[in-house]
């Protein structure tokens, strides 16, 4: 095992100026368009740090890049204390790569078990760590099946337990809920969840802005291979009321266009509307509703989403609708 | 090399071994190598007095057609494959370090390799042997140079591996392999082609691989004597070039991008 870090009080994870662009062409020769422009990202031990951005944005090239995998042009930082080129944090971290593949003629259980060969744990820690990741991922059933059967819900499954397999204290998981139903989405949630509270740090890359919503203390926003934004979600959505939601039941078309001047926008729902105001002008609106016969039935304050902010920041509105551009 | 690092190196090889003996296409090879064997023993039953040399001789030949063809069609897939489907990535992130890994399948495959002429070779002695022919060491003295030769070729097919596709990674490897076999061809190319610059061949014919190094198989079916300083010979020969091709290989899988 590995001697311990020079610094186990820092970050677990702090990059500076981590820049990269492809090489294309037989050759390798020519430069593509840069994908990492002087990334600077920090990950404090214990927390979960969201790492969002459009396709193509750097997301899977920086995680790339930590795990050895890419190299960058330029670019320094310490991962749990060490270096970032030393491999000596690998014994304290996992990852799980996007849309991974495992080799398909072993079974689960065999997997895990490979997986923990190559941390150099003993095979009684191996087969206890097995059994209780298989479990904590679902597959417990399914441990003796060659993954060539599993759905790629399940595979994912696996790539989570095998990102588990050491025990580690910094977690790298690139689009974790991809390819997961319901149930799976939910039970990785309570996984990264879980980490969090065993005092683990989490990064992952999702483009699952209410996972994103529900996980992260914090959240980095990537755009063409430069941080946009960094911080926690209060920080970044802000806490004020950006608008007032109201249902009312029992107006006509002509009433709602009446008060279409008040309003920010408004949404037929079969007998009712849900109207769209600002602060300022709803106890008008309420009134004019009662006026005209109309009934209230709940007015709601309706703050940013991230889902709000990421399609204003990221996207560029065209005549055919939004676009994002990494 | 530690502990820690051989431990990794021997996960791999383990799990490398594991691939191949559950991949159908081993079994489908020695199938025919087993066919071939019989044959042999069909043809030495048609040629009088000539039978233990047919039988000796198609068996040696079964064993380096069938493993160079297990060396190259496994091999050339080793690692472009494992890069092709990214299921390198997720060992990568883990402490095994690249050369490791390199390594770690070098040493698998060989051992695949080692376990498919040794049940050739069982088989090729017990055809001699079920139909009252002489076993004897002597076989040996052709099949350890066959079975280095085997791992040269397995060291060529990793190499293009790690540089290109497996498809393409087999076409150079059969290309480099037949070059290698007809050696002798390349030394006498001016007597064919007098323009050719003698610089040129010289440095092809010591360049390329020689597998006619690694043939002892008629010297050995004809019962000629082969001097153990031969032996000597070729093991230097093939360590030296498998120990050449391995660290081009390595250099090369440690600077590729794995994107």
């Amino acid at each position: 095992m590995s001697a311990a870090p020079p610094d186990s009080t820092g970050p677990a994870l702090d990059v500076r100026g981590l820049s990269k662009t492809y090489r294309t062409g037989l050759f390798q020769k020519k430069k593509g368009r840069p994908a990492l422009k002087g990334l600077d990202l920090t990950v404090q031990r214990g927390e979960i740090l969201g790492y969002l951005g459009p396709n193509g944005s750097g997301k899977t090239t920086t995680l790339k890049i930590l795990m050895g995998l890419v190299f960058p042009d330029r670019g320094t930082g310490t991962v749990l204390g060490y270096p970032l080129g030393d491999r000596a944090w690998r014994h304290r971290a996992g990852y799980l790569p996007e849309q991974p593949y495992f080799y398909d003629y072993l079974t689960a259980r065999e997997y895990l078990d490979y997986a923990g060969h190559l941390f150099g744990l003993s095979a009684s820690v191996r087969r206890e760590r097995t059994g209780r990741l298989l479990e904590r991922v679902g597959l417990r059933r399914s441990a003796g099946v060659p993954l060539r059967r599993f759905s790629k819900g399940m595979m994912q499954r696996v790539g989570i337990a095998q990102a588990l397999i050491n025990d580690p204290e910094l977690v790298i998981l690139d689009e974790p809920m991809s390819g997961l139903d319901p149930i799976g989405r939910r039970l990785v949630r309570d996984i990264i969840l879980g980490l969090r509270d065993e005092g683990k740090a989490v990064l992952f890359s999702t483009h699952i802005l209410s996972d994103a919503e529900a996980l992260c203390d914090r959240v980095a926003l990537l755009r063409g291979g430069a941080l946009l934004r960094v911080g926690d979600l209060a920080g970044i959505l802000g806490s004020d009321v950006s608008h007032m939601e109201i249902l009312v039941a029992g107006l006509g078309r002509e009433v709602v266009d009446r008060l279409a001047p008040a309003l920010k926008a408004s949404h037929p729902l079969g007998e009712r509307w849900r109207l769209e105001a600002g602060e300022e002008s709803l106890a008008s609106i309420v009134r004019q509703v009662e006026e005209a016969g109309g009934r209230v039935l709940s007015i709601q304050p309706v703050r940013q989403s991230l889902e709000d902010y990421f399609i204003r920041e990221m996207g560029e509105r065209t005549e055919d609708g939004w676009e994002l551009e990494g | 090399m530690g502990a820690g690092r051989l431990a990794r190196v021997w996960a791999v090889a383990a799990n490398t071994f594991r691939e191949t003996v559950r991949e159908r296409v081993l079994y489908n090879l020695v199938f025919f190598a087993v066919i071939m064997t019989l044959a042999g023993l069909l043809m030495g039953q048609l040629s009088i007095r000539q039978d233990e040399k047919i039988i000796k001789d198609i068996g040696l030949a079964s064993m380096e057609l069938f493993g160079t063809l297990i060396a190259i069609f496994i091999g050339v897939g080793m690692v472009a494959k494992e890069i092709e489907r990214r299921s390198l990535h997720p060992l990568l992130a883990k402490p095994l370090s690249r050369d490791e890994f390199f390594l770690g399948k070098f040493a698998g495959l060989g051992f695949t390799l080692l376990v498919n002429v040794g049940l050739m070779s069982a088989g090729l002695a017990l055809t001699l042997a079920g139909t009252g022919r002489r076993v004897d060491l002597h076989l040996l003295k052709a099949i350890y140079p066959i079975y280095l030769g085997l791992l040269l070729v397995v060291a060529l097919a990793l190499l293009f591996s790690t540089v290109t596709s497996s498809a393409l990674a087999a076409v150079f490897t059969v290309g480099l392999v037949v070059a290698g076999r007809f050696s002798d061809v390349i030394r006498n190319m001016r007597e064919v082609a007098p323009n050719a610059p003698s610089w040129l061949v010289g440095f092809l014919y010591y360049a390329l691989p020689n597998f006619r190094n690694f043939d002892f198989k008629d010297r050995v079916a004809y019962g000629d004597p082969v001097p153990l300083a031969a032996m000597g010979l070729v093991t230097a020969y093939a360590a030296v070039y498998i120990g050449v091709v391995l660290l081009m290989g390595l250099a090369a899988f440690r600077s590729r991008e794995l994107s």
